[in-house]
């Protein structure tokens, strides 16, 4: 009895899979028993009661089905007798999509639980793989691959967008420092250390960069960032799309050939590391001649090599560590992240259960840039926010991105009392650096007064959500700024006009005029077109609604949720490049 | 002895294990055409694990219920599933002991109680199980005919096997029959169902481990266990 006509992605899927099994993923899909072993291993079924298309097996089964039916003696005879079934419709590959994409974050923590060795996390990757291939995949995905395919980096960062933050954290650092002779080396030949990021750290959290920057700086290190091919992310590893995988990987890996760097060290990021040091040279076909280490070996390496000293107790407060799955289940990273916080921590705490069977973050998988799956993130983040919540730490620390994303979304959802840090940050605040001594105030030259970060500003604040609206004005008004408030697009158009604002917030998705149509106004309005405008959007699929217009890029984007450290950052630093690039005029 | 109930513990069990190898020497060819995995990436984790070990400590895990939380949380499971495994073997002992070393059976008087024992358990765990596997939503919705089918054979064989262990052909050779008929039927049907997880079983764990160690994450090491300030 065969299957009905398939859809030609469907029969794309079927194809595709013969292409992608390998023996090991083949044994997996014949040797499950249906035991029931990995049910509970699962946030997602510990936060679903009663649900059973949660469960890992349920979830493997709609892959092993397909698989049964093209690929395996008893499902090509006889299917019903093993619930072997075929994708037909364009709707049966939309169903594999949201069970792939939206109901597993490839944590690998059944996996590790299945008795039968059963590793169902590698083969939903390659499920999401399949569908890739065949064009299925949540927008999300398609907009990050798009943005890793063709600017090199995940987040769509503008190579001159990405040189000048770099600047701007080294103009900062020496500020702080007091010491202009500080640097970020950019395309430095020969050098030891070649430190690759992650384009949230520009985006988002600069302040890591400068941190890490600063660790270099005192442990005397011969480093160096390229100036192109320097994210270490990898949206293959998520979308399950090797070819993607492999590029961006050998991208990085060129770029450390290029520079004659003896070692490639990979800044804090889970998915980063297990693309890079692990997965990459698989994908990219590529036998690596130089060493690839996490910052967090490195960091831990200076201290224990006295090249840096710390003192602990400028992180007196209780401290919690998650365990980013990529980094611990997947490549083995479970002491040395604990032994540095040991070192730069007064109160380090455990939280249970932890190292490789630590609860995912929620926001793996790319889940983060899945936003039509949130509200089924954020459920499934209640074993995690009581994990957090017993520690009685105030600060959680982990050494991934996306877990301090996943881990900041699940905290402000079920309001613990806590906040979310990562290793460089306490390194950096621990490091003990010589004092220099201290110049007389030379008579007749002001010291100048310490001025709030925006005063004199005007900054229009547009978006539909009232309480996201007084968040954001709090802050700027906080940090000296004058704030006028916008609900909707015609408002902020009207008010733009009257007020002339120094920048304006804007939100894409609002009723009557959306921000889409505001942007465009405002480009095309002689009077207005120089107002920098900041997208602050919770729907990043949209955003290339505005990216592919014609018109002059915003000159700042942020994906909700936002902290106040990032908004504050980005508008900084908005300022700063209008402040350059009229200089330069 | 009849001669069919010589037939089936002989000839019969003979063919049907002829047929069960050959089709398992097929399946594992079937396995190994597919593509290997490659793997160019230099080790991670700590300097005390590497894949010899993860593939030791993926084969042993299975005998270490503290080693999976699935395991060391479901402690009852994991004695129903001892019990459930030990019943197989002697079982499956049983089918051969019977028709080539029958008077083992009586070299110690505790031998028939002791192989009755495990059997009897085993069976009244299949019947648990096949009730966990109805009424349980989770299961139940991922459970297949050839499931339940098995389930249900392995459990009846089970009842049948209980009563076989004496050997005691002269009182009757119903149950015998039956029992070894059953066993024939089972050999040539496992490689076709989910009971030959067992042939795969060594490679899926072989294949992890391996990978596991190779990364640093088996063995695992747990601890401390309980977290707070």
């Amino acid at each position: 009895m065969g299957d009905k006509k398939k859809s030609k992605k469907a029969q794309q899927v079927i194809d595709r899979m013969g292409q992608k099994l390998n023996r090991q993923m083949a044994a997996s899909m014949a040797a499950c028993v249906h035991c029931g072993m990995c049910i509970e291993s699962c946030h997602y079924v510990l936060t679903n009661p009663g649900d059973p298309t949660y469960a890992p097996v349920y979830k493997a089964d709609q892959i092993r089905k397909i698989f049964k039916r093209n690929y395996d003696w008893m499902g090509r005879i006889f299917p019903w007798w093993v619930k072997a079934k075929s994708p037909v419709t364009d709707e049966d590959l939309e169903e594999l999509k949201d069970t792939v994409f939206g109901k597993c974050t490839n944590c690998r923590r059944c996996s590790i639980n299945c008795p039968m060795g059963v590793d169902y996390a590698t083969f939903n990757r390659m499920a999401r793989g399949l569908l890739v291939h065949a064009g299925i995949m949540p927008e999300g995905v398609a907009v990050v691959s798009k943005d890793q395919w063709e600017l090199g980096n995940q987040m769509g960062v503008l190579k001159e967008d990405y040189l000048e933050t770099l600047e701007w954290m080294e103009e900062e650092t020496q500020d702080e420092l007091e010491d202009p002779s500080f640097q970020i080396p950019i395309d430095k030949k020969g050098c030891e250390v070649v430190y690759a990021i992650n384009p949230r750290e520009v985006k988002y959290d600069p302040r890591t960069i400068a941190d890490a920057a600063k660790i270099f700086h005192f442990a005397g290190e011969s480093w160096t960032m390229p100036s192109e091919g320097w994210d270490q992310t990898n949206f293959g590893l998520f979308s399950g799309d090797d070819e993607l995988g492999g590029a961006v990987a050998r991208r990085l890996y060129e770029k450390v050939e290029e520079l004659e760097g003896k070692k490639l060290v990979i800044s804090e990021c889970g998915h980063g590391f297990r693309s890079t040091r692990c997965e990459g040279p698989n994908w990219a076909g590529m036998d690596i001649p130089f060493v690839m280490e996490s910052s967090v070996n490195t960091m831990l390496r200076y201290i224990k090599e006295g090249k840096i000293k710390v003192d602990k107790t400028r992180n007196s407060e209780p401290v919690t560590f998650h365990d980013s799955c990529n980094n611990a289940r997947s490549c083995g990273l479970f002491e040395e992240p604990r032994a540095l916080l040991n070192l730069v921590c007064t109160d380090f705490y455990e939280m249970y259960p932890n190292r490789a069977e630590n609860y995912c973050c929620t926001g793996g998988g790319g889940a983060m840039s899945m936003s039509e799956y949130t509200n089924r993130r954020l459920k499934s983040g209640k074993v995690k926010a009581d994990q957090l919540k017993a520690t009685g730490a105030k600060w959680v620390v982990t050494s991934c991105h996306n877990c301090v994303d996943g881990l900041t979304d699940v905290i402000r959802h079920y309001k613990l009392d806590m906040k979310v840090t990562q290793l460089v940050n306490l390194v950096s605040n621990a490091l003990v650096i010589e004092e220099k001594v201290a110049i007389p105030p030379v008579e007749g030259i002001p010291i100048p007064e310490l001025i709030e970060e925006f005063h004199n500003k005007k900054i229009l604040v547009t978006d539909d959500e009232p309480d996201f609206v007084t968040f954001i004005s709090t802050i700027l008004e906080d940090n000296g700024a004058t704030v006028m408030r916008a609900y909707d697009g015609d408002k902020a158009i009207e008010i733009a006009r009257r007020e002339k604002p120094d920048l304006i917030t804007l939100d894409i998705s609002m009723p009557g005029k959306s921000g889409v149509e505001v942007f465009d106004n405002l480009r095309k309005d002689s009077e207005l077109q120089r107002i920098p405008i900041c997208i602050i959007t919770g729907k990043p699929e949209l955003r290339k609604l505005i990216y592919e217009r014609p018109d002059t890029p915003p000159e700042g984007y942020l994906d909700k949720p936002i902290t106040e450290h990032d908004l504050i950052l980005n508008v900084k630093k908005i300022f700063e490049v209008v402040k350059h690039e009229s200089l330069k005029k | 002895m009849s001669d069919f109930l010589y037939f089936s513990e002989h000839t019969l069990q003979e063919v049907a294990i002829l047929i069960m190898v050959t089709v398992y020497i097929l399946r594992l060819r079937w396995l190994f055409k597919f593509k290997g995995g490659s793997e160019r990436q230099a080790p991670t984790g700590s300097d005390d694990t590497n894949p010899r070990k993860g593939i030791i400590y993926s084969w042993g895990a299975i005998a270490m219920p503290w080693a999976m939380e699935s395991t060391r949380t479901k402690f009852f499971f994991y004695i129903q599933f001892s019990l459930f495994h030990i019943g197989v073997t002697l079982a499956i002992l049983l089918s051969f002991i019977i028709p080539y070393a029958p008077s083992f059976l009586n070299t110690n008087p505790l031998i028939i109680p002791i192989f009755q024992l495990f059997i009897g358990l085993a069976f009244i765990i299949g019947v648990g199980r096949i009730i966990r596997r109805i009424f349980s939503k989770y299961v139940r919705a991922i459970s297949s005919p050839d499931d339940y089918f098995s389930l249900i054979l392995l459990t009846v064989w089970f009842g049948f096997a209980f009563f076989a262990v004496p050997n005691q052909y002269e009182q009757g050779e119903g149950i015998l029959l039956t029992y070894f008929i059953l066993t024939a039927f089972f050999l040539i049907y496992v490689p076709f169902s989910k009971i030959s997880h067992y042939l795969y079983y060594p490679f899926t764990r072989y294949w992890f481990g391996k990978s596991m160690g190779h990364r640093g994450t088996y063995p695992i090491r747990r601890k401390p266990k309980h977290a707070g300030v």
